[in-house]
């Protein structure tokens, strides 16, 4: 099962479309679960924005995680991830390889030459989801998995997991363990 | 002298029991111990090595520690030359994939990062220029993630910010630069498709899927076709050289004398992409001596067989 919290204000349809993307795209249960807040510590003063890490890890919520169950947070704050051997680069979002919590942001959606919201959302949404399989980034521009800047990923506003991908993620599905 | 004793030599001595290693293929371990096993009927000395992603145990038989390719986390500084590696622009896929198979099974097997780097980065550029077969893909999978678990480890960050850092090398974002030097944005089509186009020809890929392509990338065609050609392309040896060898009318030739084979393909072609719209007449034609060429051969198959048989 996949529960959603949300850590901004979202309205219901966007959060019940992202719901039903994400069905579709694990074949597995998706449901709000509640709202919650952004960790305080969480928020990079140098940067102006929350530390995506921070925003997951440090994170304590209640909700009740059963198995192979995932936690999505959704906020509209913009987000930035430590810095890299690349420096800073663009952040929608951050997920525990092979974990169980990961957040994703609908910050800069909407914007010229990108998804609309709700479309960019879901699609983030299952991009994330997808890193908690334990799946990669992907150079398919049709693939969820496909990197959030790059101009493909904002091409393509249909929630759909490449073959290799799809099979990648039935196959851990299926090995969790419930 | 006593210390020495209790300390186990592992490989050539630069291994020590608790160092994180990369075990080639199998990603980030941390050395546990040196044990004696009986296998077999035999005492084996086997270094027992546990898997950080999922905990599992490696055994490796001590004399082999160094012939597998086991070797320490790389350090800083070998990272920060894989980045310059990874934003240095794309050299020209290897297109024969034979060729291709080969070098990078050597170089995953050997277990050394460049190595791993060389085997993304190849596959990377091959990807910009067509869809990768279903074992390419897996091989890209598998450099993708040794690779993203070795930065990881060796920098101290999460696999996530590892994998996205490793993907702002090679689909670099608006703005992004690489000491000082501004890289080129990420394109949605093939960074030079012209080039490759002809030396696919001359190597023996099928030309339809070339024409395909661009369709592809145009409208977000059915992912299933796709797969079945590629695996069909995966399982399809380039003996048809010969056929390539013919200058000017090679492509329609060669379609022609893959018209038997690869007839399934040929209607979504011709229906996908508008170029080659105008085509079907000649191809036809092109298609009928093959298929009277053809003809006589199996029908003298079939009435051989039956003879054999009442005989």
């Amino acid at each position: 099962m996949i529960r959603i919290v949300t850590l901004s204000e979202f309205p219901p349809d966007v959060i019940d479309f992202v719901s039903r993307r994400l069905h579709a795209a694990y074949g597995m249960g998706c449901e709000l679960e509640g709202e919650g807040e952004i960790p305080k510590g969480a928020f990079d003063d140098e940067q102006g924005a929350n530390d995506a890490v921070k925003v997951v890890e440090e994170n304590d919520d209640d909700v009740a995680l059963y198995a192979d169950d995932k936690i999505l947070y959704l906020t509209s704050e913009p987000l930035v991830a430590p810095l890299g051997p690349m420096g800073h680069g663009p952040v929608d979002g951050y997920a525990q390889y092979g974990g169980g919590k990961a957040v994703a942001t609908s910050h800069g959606l909407s914007e010229k030459g990108s998804l609309p919201l709700e479309a960019g959302l879901a699609k983030r949404a299952a991009h994330f989801i997808g890193h908690l399989w334990d799946l990669h980034h992907c150079f398919d521009p049709r693939c969820a998995m496909h990197p959030g800047w790059s101009p493909g990923f904002a091409q393509y506003p249909e929630v759909a997991l490449c073959l290799f991908d799809r099979e990648k993620s039935e196959r851990k599905i299926k090995l969790g363990s419930t | 002298m006593a210390q020495k004793s209790q300390e186990p030599v592992i490989g050539d001595g630069s291994l020590h029991v608790g160092d994180r290693v990369v075990y080639p293929n199998q990603g980030i371990c941390r050395i546990t111990g040196v044990t004696v096993k009986h296998i077999a009927g035999q005492n084996w000395e086997v270094v027992t090595l546990r898997r950080e992603e999922d905990g599992a145990t490696v055994m490796v038989p001590k004399a082999k520690v160094m012939g597998i390719g086991l070797r320490k986390v790389a350090d800083v500084g070998a990272i920060d030359k894989v980045f310059d590696e990874l934003a240095s622009p794309n050299s020209d896929p290897q297109l024969d994939w034979k060729i291709r198979h080969r070098e990078n099974a050597e170089l995953m097997t050997g277990g050394g990062l460049f190595g791993t780097v060389e085997v993304l980065k190849g596959l990377h550029a091959l990807s910009r220029v067509r869809p990768l077969p279903p074992k390419e893909r897996e091989l890209y999978d598998s450099a993708r993630h040794l690779l993203v678990g070795e930065i990881a480890a060796a920098m101290g960050i999460p696999l996530h910010v590892a994998e996205d850092n490793l993907d702002y090398a090679l689909w670099p974002p608006e703005g992004m630069k690489r000491k000082g030097r501004a890289l080129p944005p990420a394109t949605l089509g093939p960074p030079a498709p012209s080039i490759r186009v002809a030396g696919d020809d001359d190597l023996g890929f099928a030309d339809e899927e070339l024409a395909e392509e661009p369709a592809a990338a145009a409208a977000p065609a059915p992912k299933d076709d796709e797969e079945e050609e590629e695996e069909e392309e995966a399982g399809t040896p380039p003996p048809r050289a010969p056929a390539h060898a013919a200058p000017a009318p090679a492509p329609k030739k060669a379609a022609a004398s893959h018209a038997h084979a690869h007839a399934k393909e040929h209607k979504p072609a011709a229906s996908h992409s508008k170029k080659a719209a105008p085509k079907p007449a000649p191809s036809k034609k092109a298609k009928k001596p093959a298929a009277k060429k053809a003809a006589p051969k199996k029908a003298a198959v079939k009435k051989a067989a039956p003879k054999g048989k009442k005989k």
